[in-house]
């Protein structure tokens, strides 16, 4: 067991503080395509600080599964992100097979979530859960198909090797790019945005994600929408990392990609949600359907 | 020049599942024209010197497909006024996963041919997908502009499977190219028949029932 | 071996000891029952264990005057793996279910010499049996401990002979259970025509000389038989009512054990048949996907909870088969790492599996204990009511769907290694690649099945009194849950842990030229350690910012939020069929279900596709045609004396036919 570079180390911590620009970003995108200002880059900084300073209702049927859920949510998003190489390079924590580790942490994560919002017992958060779990069974394979892609370029089931460190084959571009759009796709419906749902509506009968998490105030809540802006800003390192081609530079000049990833990733973001429209629910398994088949040709592709 | 070629074979395929994943037939005959318009590209993509032969090839299957056959598809749902889809025999998510068993078939199969002489070896399976797509769409839609856009991307199909085969047997395009006369006998047909639904019959003698 | 005699003997003297003492008081004859029963499973295992230690397989022989050769038992690496579950849930079951049946005994004072101790009887005779299948070292030990297993399983599922569900879901079993040895008994004399003697020793020494045709024969009857009993799509019909029906501590035996008897039959078969063609493998994999996927999704569409989870075992058999398969086609393409890691990964979801899943079947008896009621519609609110309980069934829910840090997570990660190594290169069709989605699918369904589950009967508010008036048993109880719970941990806290006990196993199915497990993968296993202690820091240090944040604000209680509405009762809690309705609406008629919708009710209703579909109208078929039969039964003694006459004739008329030398 060789210790990690200093640059991964610092690049988990620069992930983990700089997550909440992402939401600034997508937001600031969104205002300017509507011809407004909008509100500044660091606006969830700001909503995160005054939410740790409130106080907390709890609902009386609530238990202990409620209190834990926010915090088991944002320690396994974290501890998913250390597997990611983010530098780069190599991540903290590195094993054979550890994507599936990491789609399972954040499923962990998704798991409590949902339990939490069944604990209130409100008939919304049931729905909310009921959907959650719906439609992450659909997105879950099709990540993985985009897995098995990445895997076989790089002859290893390991994220440090599939998004870093192993070389690709030399014709795979257009695959790459093909499995990118798709985990692009996915990670809009996996991070709840549009078109898949709408983090902005106000109707609790429309909502996804956010009607689970309605009973959540204060610090619980803060945790909540900064593991949302993380593991939004994750998928936007994968993204990247999937389409530049491997292996690239790494150390610290990836901790510049890092950022730059979180920027661009955040604008396109911005851009969806503000030219497309949110799919009908019913739709929502088609569009996820479309998104993965789009990785699974690039499977095929690979396998001919 | 085969990368682009490649490049404009995976956006047939593409194309062909907008087709299976959409409800909206405008949507549906946008695909058709892109496709139309890629298969037009393909002949010059795939032998880059200029021939007679190619650019006629070319720029005739691209003003069929991509322009002729669509505007014509776009006046018949005018005149038919419909929009959508109604909800087909096997839902939206069964025939995408159809065709991405489709796409897997595909791509098995064409590496067993015995087919020589294949510029690119993607020619083969998608030409192969672009026919079984075809096959779904056909057979699983209800309504008939569907099944005509079904028809068209089977067609499609067969002429890129002619694009193989063009160099030793010129005028194999040229005739798949005139099975587009067919897609147009077929679009007269549904307007004929949506008139027919509407008054119960084609004659015209009945027409004067319509007096007043 | 002695040891392992003697525990067994111990284990059966616990059952004859509760019909003996019948008539003594209760508690008296549990606790002998109780102790007989478990010190005979500690003494079996330390055998077992011995074996796993120092390598060497032990055995035992009588001779026989019965027809059918010696009587062989041994235990070599694969037996003792079984042997361990076996045991050690056995014991666990064995505890739990007296406690159920003292309960019982206390409710019907009435019935009480009656209904217990032929299930306690019944219960030692069903652990000996599975112990003897799994280390059986002839074909007739084998094939008579397969049949008091059947039996004694029967007796234990109509334990509640009132209910008519019960006896009908009895007689399912039988019916099934029967066509499974029926299987077993022609494949074993097909395999035996060409062997010495009926020992599984001659039968491996037969298989070289076998055609691909006989082969192919013995593999396909081999799945079928073992199949029924492991409860593989489409061969699992019987398996829901039969473990809705019998007592909750059987269920959990039968889940957790009794089918695993059908995966051990598979291993041994291949094991004695060596060299397995690659045909083989794939069939086996695409078995274990069609088997987990649509057992879950069939999962989901349940509202008892009990039928629910034996679905669940369906998928989880799917996904030990996707594990096997992997692993015969590491054996047919001659990689002994890939065969190592495919039947490690089946073994020790073999062995998870029998943990978290008789866990989660405790659970689900405690919960019926308490409540009366199996219908989750009915249930809410228990985590309050029953916190141990819900802790037990949280941690096997957890680690069924295969959530890390638990044991579930293991396995299924070693699963997901073996099919991408399957479609390495090297292979010309790389299809096992596509069961790496199928596998995450399987796991994205568990997931929202489980949350179902838990959501729905432990947490928000009682939907009924029953679930209001719920109440937690004493430590007794829920202390065989604690246990299993505490496994779950271990197990996937130290993944190195399970992969030591399975690793001979696999070595020994993985063939002559076995490799270890790879290193990348032991390496991969210590990582997951780490993983989970940074999961705990990183959620310690979030819990103690979370704590002081809290501390110096207010915290306020209030009801549940109603979006503007005051009145909210527990009927407007989102019930089991809404919450699974979405997904099962995507999957259409393959769901099963029958959804009633009207403006202001949902109802759906699961029904089995396999018996409702085929089996059923498959049996009346059958029934029709032997009524037809009836003419040759006229009740007349010379008529039955003419029938004899004629088959006599018959059968001297074929050797005079077809003269073998025999």
């Amino acid at each position: 067991m060789t210790l990690p570079p200093l640059t991964a180390v610092i690049a988990l911590l620069v992930v983990v503080i700089a997550a909440p620009i992402v939401a600034g970003v997508v937001s600031r995108t969104k205002a300017i395509m509507a011809g407004r200002r909008g509100a500044p880059l660091w606006q969830l900084y700001a909503d995160l600080w005054k939410l740790m300073r409130r106080g907390l209702v709890y609902s009386t049927t609530t238990t202990w599964m409620f209190r834990l859920a926010p915090v088991m949510l944002v320690a396994t998003t974290i501890v998913a992100a250390s597997l990611l190489p983010l530098d780069g390079r190599g991540s903290l924590l590195r094993f054979a097979g550890d994507a599936v580790a990491f789609a399972y942490l954040l499923a962990l994560g998704r798991f409590v979530l949902v339990l939490a919002a069944l604990d209130t017992g409100s008939s919304f958060e049931g729905m909310g859960a009921s959907r959650e779990v719906t439609f992450a069974s659909f997105v879950e394979p099709g990540l993985f198909i985009a897995v098995a892609a990445l895997a076989v370029m790089a002859h290893d089931l390991s994220l440090s090797a599939m998004l870093g460190a192993a070389p690709r084959p030399t014709d795979a571009t257009t695959v790459s790019v093909m499995v990118a759009a798709s985990v692009f796709m996915l990670a809009l419906a996996e991070c709840s945005r549009v078109p898949v749902d709408d983090p902005a509506t106000h109707l609790e009968l429309t909502m996804v994600h956010e009607v689970m998490v309605l009973d959540h105030s204060g610090p619980d809540l803060a945790m909540i929408l900064y593991a949302n802006a993380l593991k939004l800003a994750l998928f936007a390192g994968i993204i990247v990392n999937v389409v530049l081609p491997q292996p690239r530079a790494g150390g610290w000049l990836g901790i510049a990609v890092l950022l730059g990833s979180v920027v661009a990733v955040g604008i396109a973001v911005g851009i969806v949600e503000s030219v497309m429209a949110r799919l009908r629910l019913p739709k929502v398994p088609l569009y996820i359907a479309a998104s993965s088949a789009l990785a699974l040709f690039g499977l095929v592709l690979l396998l001919r | 020049m085969t990368s682009l070629s490649e490049l404009a074979l995976l956006l047939v395929v593409l194309s062909n599942f907008v087709v299976l994943g959409t409800s909206r037939l405008s949507a549906c005959i946008r695909a058709i024209a892109l496709q139309g318009l890629l298969l037009g590209a393909l002949p010059f993509l795939l032998h880059p010197v200029m021939s007679v032969h190619t650019v006629s090839l070319g720029i005739g299957t691209a003003v069929v497909k991509a322009g002729i056959l669509p505007w014509f598809l776009r006046w018949a749902i005018r005149e038919a006024a419909v929009r959508r889809e109604v909800e087909p025999r096997i839902g939206y998510m069964a025939s995408m996963i159809l065709g991405a068993v489709a796409l897997a078939i595909a791509f098995g199969v064409a590496s067993a041919l015995p087919l020589e002489l294949v510029e690119t070896d993607l020619l083969v399976p998608v030409a192969l997908v672009t026919v079984m797509i075809g096959l779904i769409v056909l057979t699983t839609r209800a309504k008939a502009i569907t099944q005509v856009v079904g028809y068209l991307m089977l067609e499609n199909g067969i002429y890129l499977f002619g694009l193989t085969q063009s160099q030793r047997v010129p005028f194999l395009v040229e005739i798949a190219v005139l099975l587009d006369v067919f897609v147009g006998v077929f679009i007269m047909g549904i307007v004929v028949f949506h008139i027919n639904r509407e008054f119960d019959s084609i004659s015209s003698e009945r027409l004067t029932e319509l007096r007043d | 071996m002695t040891l392992f005699a003697i525990g067994l003997g111990a284990i059966v003297a616990g059952g004859v000891s509760a019909a003996l003492t019948r008539r003594a008081r209760g508690t008296t004859s549990d606790l002998l029952y109780q102790l007989l029963v478990v010190s005979g499973c500690a003494i079996a295992a330390a055998d077992a264990a011995r074996v796993l230690v120092s390598r060497t397989a032990l055995s035992l022989s009588g001779r026989s005057t019965v027809p059918g050769g010696d009587w062989i038992v041994g235990i070599d690496a694969l037996s003792a793996v079984f042997l361990l579950a076996v045991l050690g849930v056995g014991a666990i079951c064995a505890l739990f279910g007296t406690q159920d049946l003292a309960r019982a005994r206390a409710a019907h004072p009435e019935r009480a010499h009656r209904s217990t101790w032929p299930a306690q009887l019944a219960f030692a005779l069903l652990v000996t049996a599975i112990a003897l299948v799994v280390t059986a070292g002839s074909v007739v030990v084998f094939l008579g401990a397969w049949e008091v297993m059947a039996i004694s399983s029967y007796v234990l599922i109509v334990t509640h002979h009132e209910e008519e569900e019960v006896r009908r879901a009895g007689l399912i079993y039988l019916v099934a259970t029967h066509t499974a040895t029926l299987a077993l008994f022609v494949m074993f004399a097909a395999w035996q025509s060409g062997a010495t003697d009926w020992s599984f020793a001659a039968l491996a020494a037969a298989s070289p000389s076998l055609g691909t045709g006989a082969t192919a024969a013995i593999i396909l009857l081999a799945l079928v038989g073992f199949g029924f009993k492991a409860g593989v799509v489409p061969l699992h019909f019987w398996l829901p009512p039969a473990h809705a029906a019998a007592p909750s501590h059987v269920s959990a035996l039968m889940s957790g054990i009794v089918i695993k008897t059908g995966i051990y039959g598979v291993l041994r078969v291949l094991l004695l048949l060596g060299d397995v063609p690659s045909w083989c493998g794939w069939l086996i994999l695409g078995l274990g996907v069609a088997s987990g996927v649509l057992g879950v999704l069939w999962a989901l569409a349940q509202h008892d909870t009990k039928r629910l989870l034996a679905f669940h075992s369906v998928e989880n058999i799917g996904i030990i088969l996707m594990g096997i398969g992997v692993g015969v086609i590491g054996l047919a393409r001659d990689a002994p790492g890939l065969a190592t890691l495919g039947f490690a990964a089946a073994l020790l979801h073999t062995v998870n599996h029998a943990v978290f899943k008789s866990l989660l079947f405790l659970g689900a008896g405690a919960v019926y204990r308490a409540t009366g009621t199996r219908n989750m519609e009915e249930l809410g609110g228990l985590a309050r009511r029953m916190p141990w309980t819900w802790l037990g069934f949280l941690v096997g829910a957890a680690a069924i769907v295969g959530l890390p840090p638990l044991n579930g997570f293991v396995s299924e990660w070693l699963v997901y290694q073996g099919l991408f190594l399957a479609g390495e290169p090297v292979a010309t069709p790389r299809l096992a690649l596509l069961g790496i989605p199928m596998l995450a699918l399987i796991g994205a369904l568990a997931l929202a099945c489980f949350a179902k589950v838990a959501g729905v009967v432990f947490l928000g508010t009682p939907r009924t009194l029953h679930a209001a008036s719920a109440m937690e048993g004493r430590l007794g109880s829920h202390a065989p849950m604690l246990l299993l719970a505490a496994a779950c941990v271990v197990l996937g806290v130290v993944p190195t842990l399970g992969i030591a006990l399975v690793e001979d196993a696999a070595q020994q199915m993985a063939g002559a030229n076995a490799a270890p497990i790879s290193a990348a993968v032991i390496s991969g296993a210590r990582t997951i350690s780490m993983m989970t202690v940074s999961l705990v820091v990183v959620g310690g240090v979030f819990w103690w910012i979370r704590s002081l944040l809290v501390r110096e604000r207010s915290v306020r209680r209030e009801a549940t939020w109603g979006c503007g509405y005051a009145e909210a009762t527990p009927r407007m809690q989102y019930t089991a069929s809404s919450f699974a309705s979405p997904l099962l609406s995507v999957f259409g008629a393959l769901s099963g279900v029958h959804v009633e919708r009207t403006s202001t009710s949902l109802h759906t209703h699961p029904k089995d596709l396999v018996l409702d579909g085929v089996a059923r109208p498959l049996w009346d078929r059958l029934r029709h045609a032997a009524l037809r039969l009836r003419g040759i039964q006229q009740g007349r003694l010379h008529l039955y004396l003419l029938y004899v006459m004629a088959a006599l004739l018959v059968l001297l008329a074929y050797l005079a036919l077809f003269p073998r030398a025999r």
